[in-house]
């Protein structure tokens, strides 16, 4: 190669990178702005965000928006309940969807064909479909509404785990387990002491992606908890949402509390996120 | 292997249960319970009561038209930026990696209550920030919410932002699964970059897109909480209402169950078809 | 300590039928190697005799008792996978002691356990260090020493040497039989490789797709094959077959001519009724016994393609030329630097080195 055609190679390699900050550096300002905005509205007095003015920096009115926003809806117990719901459904489903998944890779059983066929068969299907005779059965037969079991149990149907655990299992090698049943351990320990623990990265990502899940689901807990002292954070949010007299800075500072843990989890474990949303695809 | 019955259905047992009453029990229930008149109590079987109405109704179409303008619009917009994103991340010659793909995947972290809050406060009319700039720049205000077409621009803008990152985090690990030596070969062949990601790239990521696609559909088909929170309740005067806002407004708030549910089977008919053409996209060619 | 014995066993997956009933029948404390090509079956009756797969038909007893319908873990057995099936996120000294722990074994015996097979495998080192910082040599001692800590009646081994280099191959191969003259314990042994099972075995059971070819001490395999498939499975490099046509009888011997060779003739005396004359045979001759020409009982011409120089031996790849069929042979000569390509080389064959089969593959004795 002659040195002529070197520099024009790496001028172009230059040219092209050039080109791609160019490209992607305003719409990944564009992408931030949103999130921008609800810290600065969130430090500002209500006066501020209601002025003529450009306001682009934080001020410093955090903690007035908050006990603003405490005064209209106890957001603070609102962000407990949210809170212990979020983790007892993860664990909850984390286990469900586990075992389900191991059965559904290790044993071969009498109706499988039909169990595999109905969970992933109906994946797709809306949600929207089971809304209402879910609503009736929780509300009305059970008279579970405004109940912790009703924000928990219910969503505990989700075939996302299945799905994944299943895949995790079976990819693991199978002689693994052949010797452990072997050396004479039980089928639930095997599960437990050595197909479990070699799981915990697809664990941590199931249950990463459940929580976020559980933390900010809206249409059910509006639907079924809707007693001011049954609320989850976001329902309780939600309903400030619209109302004609009401602090917008303490909406914001409350927007604030409900994104920022899901930030710091997510800059933590990037990898385990990334990793739980492209496995719903890539098989 | 021998069939394990007993241990397998003892692991499965917890799940199913769960997953039959609260998920297949449901999807035949709604079935049931759109053919019955349940407007007054106790409900009875009226095969056409609801189906009749639902094919009558200017709310249902309205409802329906909205949804359908959205998908239409909404999901093809975002998918391409997705892979916009997708393939520029994926780029050896980026800097600052970490932050790029903190600014796109970020809002997949932010639930929807907190993000509608935000984008009905940025396009408020007189004191929005969106409308400040606007004016900074020497262009009048936009009156986003009491007109239709840019009430519904806010809605796809605000869907976009929101999910655009979750299909770029799919279609990126579809693009690192493509091994790197197809692309040194072509370029070996001369085959320039721009038609590797015509000639390869697409290609080979045309499944995932379709799941990108079909996943997007049927989310954007249940659109509720941003026409509910950033549009009052599907503003101005109906013109955001979805098909999702129609079924709680009939459910939850007239009790209308039955009609409810034959909104609810209205999407789910959508949903099937969608897989349908989904299946189809990515048959094995014979 | 068990004899294992095999009566009639079949291995059907839905219709297909993969082992077509099994007669074996193994003595207490011998060494035992399954040997055959991919897919004949082997694993699957190791698996069946370690309680992994159903048996379909037939029975499967061991030290006497018939266990199709006991669990694996109540037969007796250990087992050493080909992949060694170490547990990644236990140390050496949990996975040895996993099993015994789970299943309520008292501590001190555990413990006694796990001592003697760290001490007879030498990995005492080893104990609190994990899978993945072990070599596969390493690995490979401690897969066999969880087996050792279950004082088995029965080892099995499906392939436990696959995963290694040749060179640690030879020494774990030594090693194992070590292991058998020490704890003197009945041992079933899969391999696809027949020089592991040369040189492992007591008794080498020969498999092919799903049928058992012979049964037989290893040398006898070698010199006395049932058939043209054990002829060619043992011994290495494989053993030659020329292709022949009986042309006559002379005083109860038979007369081949080597129809790729100029019509070559070998008298080659028979103690079985011999063949119909103008019939299709074949001769197998191993590459180790062709002698110079003029020593043995016919002599071929060929022509030298490749030769590979071990040091000690030369393979030589040549062919019969034009002399009807073109035919690719292999023989081992004394070390040579001299043969080159397209050489002419004549060998010698003897008719009481070579075999005879009809030609759908059975010995002619």
């Amino acid at each position: 190669m002659t040195s002529h055609s070197r520099v024009s190679r790496s001028q172009a390699r230059l040219g092209r990178s050039i080109a791609l900050h160019l490209f992607l550096t305003p719409l990944a300002l564009v992408w931030l702005f949103p999130l921008w905005m609800m810290v600065v509205f969130s430090t500002m007095p209500d006066n501020g965000i209601f002025s003529p003015d450009i306001e682009l920096l934080p001020h410093g009115n955090f903690l007035d928006n908050v006990s603003n926003l405490q005064r209209g809806t106890n957001f603070i117990g609102a962000i407990g309940i949210s809170v212990s719901v979020a983790v007892t459904y993860t664990f909850l489903s984390v286990m469900l969807t586990s075992m389900a998944g191991w059965a559904l890779a290790r044993y071969n059983f009498f109706g499988k064909g039909m169990v595999v066929a109905i969970i992933f068969g109906t994946i797709t299907l809306p949600y929207a479909v089971v809304l209402i005779p879910q609503f009736i059965m929780v509300a009305r037969d059970f008279k579970l509404a405004n109940t912790w079991v009703a924000l928990i149990v219910p969503p505990l149907f989700n075939s996302l785990g299945v799905l994944f655990m299943r895949q995790s299992f079976s990819m693991m090698p199978h002689e693994l387990f052949d010797a452990a049943k072997v050396e004479g351990v039980k089928e639930w320990r095997i599960f437990l002491f050595v197909a479990l623990p070699l799981a915990r990265p697809m664990l941590a990502a199931l249950a990463i992606i459940l929580f976020l899940a559980s933390w900010n689901n809206y249409l059910w807990p509006l639907l079924i908890n809707s007693k001011p002292g049954a609320m989850t954070a976001p329902v309780a949010l939600g309903t400030l949402i619209g109302l004609t007299k009401v602090s917008w800075g303490g909406i914001m500072a409350g927007a604030v509390m409900l994104t920022a843990p899901m930030l710091v989890v997510f800059v933590l474990l990037q990898r385990h996120f990334v990793a739980g949303i492209a496995a719903g695809a890539i098989k | 292997m021998r069939y394990q019955n007993a241990t397998a259905y003892r692991f499965l047992a917890p799940y199913l249960l769960i997953f039959s009453i609260f998920w297949l029990w449901p999807i035949i229930d709604s079935f049931l319970i759109s053919f019955q008149a349940t407007r007054t109590v106790p409900w009875r079987f009226a095969p056409t009561f609801n189906w009749g109405r639902l094919i009558g109704d200017p709310a249902f179409f309205n409802a329906l038209k909205n949804t359908l303008l959205i998908l239409v619009i909404q999901v093809p917009v975002m998918i391409s930026l997705a892979i916009v994103m997708a393939v520029l991340l994926n780029s050896p010659l980026l800097k600052a990696r970490g932050l790029f793909r903190f600014a796109f995947f970020a809002p997949v972290v932010v639930g929807e209550v907190a993000y509608s809050a935000v984008f009905r406060l940025m396009f408020n009319l007189d004191y929005g920030i969106i409308n400040k700039l606007l004016n900074g720049i020497g262009l009048p205000s936009v009156d986003w919410f009491t007109n239709v077409t840019p009430a519904m621009a806010v809605i796809m803008m605000a869907v976009t932002w929101r999910w655009a990152g979750y299909n770029a985090i799919i279609l990126l690990a579809g693009l690192q699964s493509i091994p790197e030596d197809v692309y040194e070969a072509a370029t070996l062949d001369r085959v320039s970059k721009v038609k590797q990601f015509f000639y390869i790239t697409l290609p080979l990521l045309k499944p995932i897109i379709v799941f990108c696609a079909v996943l997007s559909i049927i989310g954007t088909m249940q659109l509720f909480t941003e026409p509910f929170l950033i549009t009052e309740r599907g503003g101005p005067g109906g013109g955001t209402e979805t098909l999702g806002l129609l079924l709680y407004r009939q459910g939850f708030r007239s009790l209308n169950f039955g009609y409810a549910s034959a909104v609810a089977y209205t999407m789910a008919g959508l949903a099937i078809a969608i897989s349908l053409v989904q299946i189809w996209l990515t048959r094995e060619p014979k | 300590m068990a004899a294992v014995t095999l009566k009639n066993v079949i291995k059907r997956f839905g219709v297909f039928e993969i082992v077509h009933g099994a007669n074996i029948d193994i003595d207490d404390g011998e060494f035992v190697v399954f040997v055959g090509p991919s897919g004949c079956g082997k694993s699957t009756l190791l698996r069946m005799i370690a309680g992994l797969e159903d048996i379909s038909d037939g029975e499967i007893a061991i030290g006497g008792k018939v266990v199709n319908d006991v669990e694996a873990a109540d037969r007796g057995i250990a087992m050493v996978f080909q992949s060694y099936a170490l547990y990644p996120h236990m140390t050496v000294e949990q996975n040895l002691s996993f099993g015994l722990r789970m299943t309520g074994n008292p501590k001190a015996d555990t413990e006694r356990r796990v001592k003697r097979a760290s001490e007879i495998l030498r990995i005492a080192e080893l104990m609190k260090r994990r899978p993945r910082q072990l070599s596969g040599g390493q690995r490979q001692r401690v897969a066999i020493g969880r087996a050792i800590v279950r004082e088995p009646q029965v080892f099995l081994f499906d392939e436990p040497l696959s995963n290694l280099d040749a060179e640690l191959r030879v020494q774990m191969r030594v090693e194992i039989s070590r292991l058998h003259k020490e704890l003197g314990v009945t041992m079933v042994y899969v391999t696809h490789d027949q020089t592991e099972a040369m040189t492992l075995a007591d008794r080498i059971v020969v498999l092919n797709a799903g049928n058992i070819e012979q049964i037989g001490a290893p040398l006898d395999l070698y010199d006395d094959p049932a058939n043209r498939f054990v002829a060619g499975f043992v011994g290495s490099p494989k053993m030659n077959f020329l292709a022949a046509k009986m042309v006559g009888a002379d005083n109860g011997a038979a007369v081949v001519e080597l129809v790729n060779h100029r019509g070559a003739r070998l008298r080659k005396p028979l103690s079985d009724a011999l063949p119909a004359t103008g019939g299709d045979v074949v001769l197998g001759v191993r590459p180790e016994h062709f002698f110079d020409a003029g020593q043995g009982d016919c002599d071929l011409t060929l022509k030298a393609d490749v030769a590979e120089h071990l040091g000690s031996v030369s393979y030589v790849y040549a062919n019969s030329g034009t002399g009807g069929g073109r035919e690719e042979l292999i023989i081992e000569r004394e070390a040579s630097r001299h043969r080159a390509n397209g050489d002419d080389l004549v060998v010698s064959i003897k008719a009481d080195r070579s075999l005879l089969f009809d030609a759908t593959g059975a010995r002619i004795r």
